[in-house]
């Protein structure tokens, strides 16, 4: 399909509101790969662009909104013909900026630390541009971009 | 957040989709109903004719309700309570339903006779959902509200 059948003046998005249950991160991951996939990324890119999106949701459902159901969590996913963003915001009655740096995997595994605590390095690691900031709104904001992103050929 | 979202109770848990009026993004809502609906537990063909609904639903609003306005969005509301989901796809009303297609059964001999052997939409969402509602929403579009139940 034309990339310009997609968008709307050069860009297009979708938006995507859940609760604060872990499981749900399954659903915005899979609604943000299928427009990922429909605007023409590759596979590797989608397998990355999961992994990072249920790191961030599973973040403002853990941390940000504090496991509390009624609490949404956004999503924003956009794209304009260069740059694919996906912005996941939640209410903020933690601040993600209090999570500490991750250990080691080495020290993971010798049991010096939790085995969790990933998401952030996973997140920093798997997107070409990762930012956790405030939201306008009391909140975080944690933004993923892909950039250049390769187009598959029609 | 939709003013439904606001209304939620506390037992329902609900997501919230709103997609452009672009041919091709009904496969976002279905993807997302279907990945809701397999949480839940419904068997696969019964995701398959969830899919199927949906994906006639969102394009009936992008097509007829939104009349292809790229700028006009389709809201989709996923709503779980108790075993059954509840579907909920919003339009921007450029075009309101027309009442004889809500009723009529389409003829395989008349849509072979149209260049586009397009009507079945709301035929085969009545078909398959369990529960299937026409009404204009609060804010002025065309709502189908459709339900499918969990069977244990």
């Amino acid at each position: 399909m034309e990339q310009a059948s997609l968008m709307h003046n050069g860009k297009t998005s979708i938006e995507l509101v859940v609760p604060s249950i872990l499981g749900y991160e399954i659903v915005a991951r899979g609604a943000v790969a299928t427009f990922a996939h429909f605007i023409g990324f590759d596979q590797a890119r989608i397998e990355d662009l999961k992994t990072a999106v249920s790191e961030a949701c599973i973040n403002a459902i853990e941390h940000g909104n504090q496991l509390q159901p009624d609490l949404p969590v956004h999503i924003t996913s956009s794209y304009d013909g260069h740059r694919f963003t996906v912005e996941v915001s939640d209410t903020g009655t933690k601040p993600l900026g209090t999570i500490t740096e991750p250990k080691t995997i080495e020290e993971k595994l010798a049991g010096a630390a939790s085995l969790r605590g990933m998401g952030i390095m996973l997140m920093a690691a798997l997107a070409d541009e990762f930012l956790v900031e405030p939201s306008a709104a009391p909140g975080n904001t944690v933004r993923l971009i892909w950039y250049q992103c390769e187009v598959a050929q029609p | 957040m939709s003013d439904d979202t606001k209304r939620s109770k506390p037992s329902e848990k609900m997501i919230e989709l709103r997609l452009p009026s672009l041919l091709g993004y009904e496969r976002v809502a279905m993807d997302a109903a279907a990945s809701l609906a397999s949480r839940m537990g419904f068997e696969t063909d019964r995701v398959s004719a969830l899919k199927t609904a949906v994906s006639e639903a969102v394009t009936n609003a992008i097509e007829h309700g939104n009349q292809h306005d790229e700028a006009m969005k389709v809201v989709v509301l996923l709503t779980v309570r108790g075993d059954e989901l509840i579907v909920s796809v919003t339009d921007q009303g450029h075009k309101t339903i027309d009442e004889a297609y809500v009723s009529r059964v389409p003829q395989i001999s008349e849509a072979m006779k149209r260049d586009d052997k397009g009507g079945w939409g709301i035929w085969l969402i009545q078909e398959l959902m369990d529960e299937v509602e026409f009404t204009t929403a609060p804010s002025g579009g065309n709502q189908v509200r459709m339900v499918i139940h969990l069977e244990r």
